[in-house]
């Protein structure tokens, strides 16, 4: 043992030598490059120093080259999860897969549905025509709620404007496409209202999910009302934004969720973020009305913004169809984001936001569907403005479809198969098949809201309400059509609600919606609704 | 406003009061410039009611006249030389169209057939500018940046009030969280002068913008009252159908007339009138589809049928310069989403190789499907698609194909039939097809089409059809009269005895059969045998490679392919946006165009992106040209390597440099 030591370090020797000789050079070569005197040195020091700093300093180099080095080109895949494949076994794969069909083909429910979608032929009206029906019928179904469509001072503007701009406005607000007429629109909007200020979007339904986006982001809280419509369902979808919701048009419940959100942000110290309330004016799925006073008041007390979606209201309710801040009178200013249908209200298209100036500008820059979309025609624009006129200066055509509508409810109310959770100054009025036979609710009273009645409360994390309503959908609303088709055969043109079954976060009782327009005589109404009256007896009364 | 009728008469009437004062040999000023149109449709009409020029010549419609236009109610004596035509016209030619809105070009010369030449490179090379441009590109930046938070952070302790709307006020988080916002308040401040200035008058060829005036940096803008018309080369109006004469005007006049303002409800809920159903119909037809549909807004066309296509547990592979719309759609329907580099067709399929393989993320499930939504025409690029490219991938991975043809449909293509025609590929083989009628067709909103099952399932699963508002009659009119004109329209010629009637031709692309028009419109005979549209597509084409080769050979450094009628050009350093667009604007011929800058793009290719029109002449072109040329000195922009031309010779060379081929 002791000679072959010696022996074997004989043998390493050169080796030995060849690696101090190299040290040396690198040594020599390091210290050649300027400032590595400085480099070594500041090494030297921390190390005596603080001999755990250098192992510490290598590990998180060492940690560096590894990040670097590492691929990060599989965006979102955990790493954990990824297997690594050969190309052989890849194109096995690539063989393997066979995709869904990209849409599944209609059952013969949604092909008849679609069969059943009517067809106006010629212009729309208190008695449009329809494709495979002799006769004129009585329109119970078209948004026309104050008569405008038709009104041929309009017609002549729009005339006008088409010969002076042309249709299309070929470009985006932001570039070349704010066109003065949208501006003027904006600025009568607003004047229409009392707000500082208005912005247009050129669609109704992509307004609120922009409106609710533009300002909701990741963190924010919104408390949503349980019953709102689709549009501010995928707003609330596209915000990211925590959602705390409440039972549908029960102040008393927003409050309870108003006072836990408050607690639960003291609870964590979280930092203040945006919060909003998002609600409807008129709900667009059951026609039930917000008591906006009570909205309004909890909002100021417990510093939340309000988004108020008068889709359905706006040009529908008040004096001179201002909607619901009218209606209650209000000041529209006290709505922080007031949206509202363009395309409802005033027989034109678009849809708008009104608000302080701050709230418009904002939406200007971050509203998508504003920023990303053409502005509208400019002829629709006009259209609308001298809606605006035609309402201002008619305060009679708000009245004629207030007597109306409570024309009809006079005589729908009293069928006793039939369920009307709306509101009766709602100008939409949506008719469920009563379920029980002898009911212990008023009829007012919505069916879906039937936790209010109840002690417990329900979570607001969760959408559903404590004791949903159950309905079956398919039967209703195939007992519905028949409603709509025996009504059609009589001349009275009415539409069954639809709804994206599947989609929607809560399911909507099927319903039918009559909407009364102020153009129907109040004789056509009465008949109309007779009818309604007769076929819902005829169809739902019989099955008992 | 007189109506069509008057208009009939009232040119007659004013050429013979002209006549005596015409004198052809000088053509300086709007009024003898008139006299000679007149004259010239006065010697046309004399012969017979179609004018006596070849029909190719005669843009549009018999009912309008250039005397009854607004070039008379110009008070201004073609100050700014966009009322005339530089290149007065001669006795033969007739143009019926205001030169304002859409420009009167008769040299055959200036026009081009936009089609795919087999072989031809799709990208060109993106050319890096010089690197003292990229680091002063990066310091403008890192000034702004680093400048703009000190003064927040300054702003906020000792001007408190300014800041007060980016602060907790009163129990209120602020609205607008002032890191969120920092590039709106300190870049998008300082260009404010430059974007949404607001305009009145028809966008075509020309454009009016109100003049404003700031005296606090943009904060706010007032308007003077003043309005300034200038060339218009930034609207989305490729095939110049944004007029408010002709053909198209008066049939959606009629329309209105007729149909009123709005249907008042939803496709599936009582909106849906006969006027639907034919555009579907034409659509679908003009697409090469089987069935299409058709929405009341372009962004809301993505926005709310992605969400029906896709759900969870299918895999939405998206181009990643696709339009906001396309992202707020596939958000919405909760699909996963992975995204490609731009155009690069490796990457793509090394996604797809990967995405198949390992399934769904976690579970490693198979994808349900898989979607690949591309853009046809890319907006801010002026790229096109791979097509060919995307389709071998196709066959081989089984993707489903969605293609945004929001720019590209009727501005490529032989026959404007979008970037499928122009590559001469079967529309069938893409599965779905989308497109607005924003763009080339002058109207509003946009379609879906696909096979017919696919579509019905669409109608009854978007989001538009059960809760949207339907497209008002008025548009519908605007997009089956100019759709019709870039078709032609075919009519059953009159049944002989024994004779069974011809069937109507079904080929793709083919003209639009009669039967899918409304009876009542009726098209001037320039649409309706299609030599109107033809002559648009022929011009936008021209147009659009005149200015991407003319550009170049100025050496600036442009991105996109040369048939597209989007052109952007580089600035790359913020400062120069703004400058560029107010010389552009404040020339003798105000020219008024795009800035876009980061994040609308990447952070250093702030850029401005031209839209060329067929509306547009060749001198306009010109014009932009010259106009180019000088601020591109001023401003060091010219920075691509290679053979450089004088303006002179891209002027005179204008046709050599259209048709020359890479």
């Amino acid at each position: 043992m002791e000679s072959s030591y010696p022996a074997a370090a004989r043998t390493l020797e050169p080796v030995f030598a060849f690696m101090s000789s190299s040290l040396a050079q690198l040594e020599t070569t390091f210290y050649k490059i300027p400032g590595s005197h400085v480099a070594a040195r500041y090494v030297k020091s921390s190390h005596q120093n603080d001999p755990g700093r250098t192992v510490v300093e290598v590990l998180i180099f060492v940690f560096l080259i590894f990040t670097i080095l590492q691929q990060r080109t599989r965006a979102g895949d955990d790493e954990r999860h990824f297997i690594k494949y050969s190309d052989e076994e890849i194109d096995e794969s690539v063989d393997d897969w066979t995709p869904e069909p990209l849409g599944a083909p209609l059952d013969d429910v949604e092909t008849a549905d679609l069969a059943a979608v009517p067809v106006i032929v010629g212009p729309i009206g208190p008695k449009p025509r329809l494709l495979n029906s002799s006769k004129p019928v009585i329109n119970m179904v078209s948004y026309n709620f104050t008569g405008l469509a038709g009104n041929e001072l309009i017609r002549d503007r729009a005339i006008e404007t088409l010969r002076k701009y042309g249709l299309g406005s070929c470009g985006p607000p932001g570039f070349y496409g704010t066109i003065d007429v949208h501006m003027e629109l904006e600025r009568n909007l607003a004047d229409f209202l009392g707000t500082e200020s208005v912005i247009l979007y050129s669609q109704s339904f992509s307004t609120i999910p922009s409106v609710i986006s533009a300002f909701a982001k990741r963190h924010d809280i919104i408390v949503a009302d349980r019953g709102v419509n689709f549009a501010i369902q995928k707003g609330l979808q596209i915000s990211r934004s925590t959602i705390r919701w409440f039972d549908h048009n029960d102040p008393r419940s927003l409050e309870d969720v108003l006072i836990a959100v408050e607690k639960e942000r003291k609870k964590r110290r979280a930092p203040l973020t945006r919060r909003f309330i998002v609600t409807e004016g008129i709900f667009e799925k059951d026609g039930s009305m917000a008591d906006l006073p009570r909205i309004i008041e909890l909002k100021n007390k417990y510093k939340f913004r309000l988004i108020l979606d008068e889709s359905i209201s706006f040009g529908t309710v008040g004096r001179t169809g201002r909607g619901l801040t009218e209606l209650y009178n209000v000041p529209a200013s006290e709505v922080d984001m007031l949206v509202g249908s363009v395309a409802n209200g005033l027989n034109s298209a678009g849809g708008f936001c009104a608000g302080a100036r701050a709230v418009t500008e904002h939406q200007r820059i971050n509203g998508t569907s504003f920023v990303f979309s053409a502005a509208g025609p400019a002829l629709l624009a006009v259209a609308a403005s001298e809606g605006i006129n035609i309402l201002c200066n008619t305060p009679s055509l708000l009245s004629t479809l207030r007597g109306n509508i409570a024309a009809v409810r006079a005589i729908l109310d009293r069928v006793d198969v039939l369920d009307i959770p709306s509101h009766p100054a709602s100008p939409i009025i949506h008719l469920h098949v009563r379920t029980t036979p002898t009911p212990t609710t008023n009829g007012l009273l919505d069916p879906s809201s039937a936790a209010t009645i109840s002690t417990g409360k329900s979570n607001p994390l969760s959408v559903h309400p404590r004791e949903p309503p159950t309905f079956d959908i398919a039967r209703e609303e195939r007992l519905l059509q028949e409603l709509v088709d025996e009504c059609l055969a009589q001349g009275v043109w009415i539409t069954r609600a639809k709804r994206l079954r599947g989609q929607e976060l809560v399911e909507a009782r099927p319903s039918v919606r009559l909407a009364v327009s102020a153009a129907l005589s109040r004789k056509d109404c009465e008949r109309a609704a007779q009818v309604v009256r007769a076929a819902a007896g005829k169809v739902l009364g019989r099955r008992r | 406003m007189p109506s069509p009728i008057a208009l009939n008469l009232s040119p007659t009437r004013s050429m013979f009061k002209r006549r005596s004062s015409s004198s052809l040999a000088a053509l300086a000023s709007a009024k003898s410039y008139l006299a000679a149109v007149s004259e010239a449709d006065a010697r046309a009409r004399a012969h017979g009611a179609t004018p006596t020029s070849t029909p190719a010549l005669s843009l549009s419609s018999s009912v309008t006249t250039n005397s009854e236009d607004s070039v008379l109610a110009e008070e201004d004596d073609n100050r700014d030389g966009l009322a005339l035509p530089i290149v007065p016209p001669t006795s033969e030619q007739v143009f019926n169209t205001s030169h304002l809105e859409f420009g009167h070009s008769a040299n055959q010369r200036h026009r081009y057939k936009s089609q795919y030449v087999p072989g031809a490179a799709l990208t060109h090379d993106e050319v890096d500018p010089p690197y003292y441009v990229l680091i002063t590109t990066y310091l403008s930046y890192i000034f702004l940046i680093v400048l703009g938070h000190v003064r927040d952070f300054l702003g906020k302790r000792l001007n408190p009030g300014k800041y007060r709307h980016l602060m907790p006020a009163n129990g209120y988080a602020p609205l607008n969280s002032d890191f969120d916002s920092f590039y709106t308040r300190r870049l998008k401040t300082r260009l404010d002068d430059c974007f949404s200035v607001p305009v009145t008058g028809v966008p075509g060829r020309t454009i009016i913008t109100f003049d404003r005036e700031t005296n606090d940096y943009n904060l706010t803008m007032k308007m003077t009252g003043e309005k300034t018309r200038g060339l218009n080369i930034s609207s989305y109006n490729y095939l110049g159908f944004a007029q408010a004469r002709g053909g198209c005007a008066d049939a959606v006049e009629e329309c209105l007339r007729r149909y009123g303002i709005s249907t008042c409800g939803g496709r599936l809920e009582g909106g849906t009138s006969d006027l639907h159903v034919m555009a579907e119909a034409l659509v679908a037809r003009f697409v090469g589809q089987e069935d299409a549909l058709i929405s009341s807004m372009g962004f809301a066309t993505n926005s709310t049928i992605i969400p029906a296509l896709v759900n969870k547990g299918c895999l939405v592979i998206s181009d990643e310069l696709n339009h906001a719309s396309i992202r707020f759609g596939v958000r919405l329907s909760s699909a996963s989403v992975r995204m490609f580099k731009h155009n690069d067709m490796k990457d793509l399929e090394s996604v797809l190789r990967e995405a198949i393989s390992q399934g769904q993320p976690k579970t490693h499930r198979p994808w349900k499907k898989i979607l690949l939504i591309v853009e046809g025409l890319y907006s801010m690029e002026g790229t096109l698609v791979n097509l060919p490219a995307i389709l071998e991938l196709k066959r081989k991975y089984k993707f489903y194909l969605f293609i945004d043809e929001a720019h590209s449909i009727g501005a490529l293509g032989p026959n404007g039939r979008g970037v499928v025609d122009y590559f001469g590929i079967n529309p069938r083989s893409v599965d779905i097809l989308m497109g607005t009628f924003t763009k080339s067709f002058g109207a509003a909103g946009g379609y879906i089409s696909g096979n017919k099952a696919l579509i019905d399932r669409l109608r009854v699963a978007g989001h538009g059809g059960t809760y949207a508002e339907s497209i008002t009659p008025a548009v519908v009119s605007q997009i089956l009269s100019s759709m019709a004109s870039i078709m032609g329209v075919w009519t059953p010629p009159p049944v002989q005895k024994g004779l069974p009637s011809p069937a109507e031709p079904v080929q793709h692309p083919g003209p639009a059969p009669v039967s899918m028009l409304p009876p009542w419109m009726d098209l001037p005979l320039v649409q309706r045998d299609g030599s109107e549209g033809r002559e648009r597509l022929r011009r936008l084409a021209f147009n659009s490679r005149y200015l991407a080769r003319g550009l170049m050979k100025l050496g600036f450094i442009t991105y996109g392919h040369v048939d597209s009628p989007i052109v952007p050009l580089l600035l790359f350093n913020p400062g120069k946006m703004a400058v560029f667009h107010r010389m552009m604007r404040t020339r003798r011929t105000p020219i008024y165009v795009v800035v876009v800058s980061y994040p609308a793009t990447p952070l250093v290719t702030s850029r401005v992106r031209f839209c060329v029109s067929a509306s547009h002449t060749k001198e306009d072109i010109d014009t932009v040209l010259r106009a180019c040329d000088e601020i591109g000195d001023a401003l060091d922009l010219k920075h691509l390597p290679g053979e450089r031309w004088p303006i002179q010779r891209i002027v005179d060379s204008a046709v050599e440099l259209v048709n020359m081929q890479d």
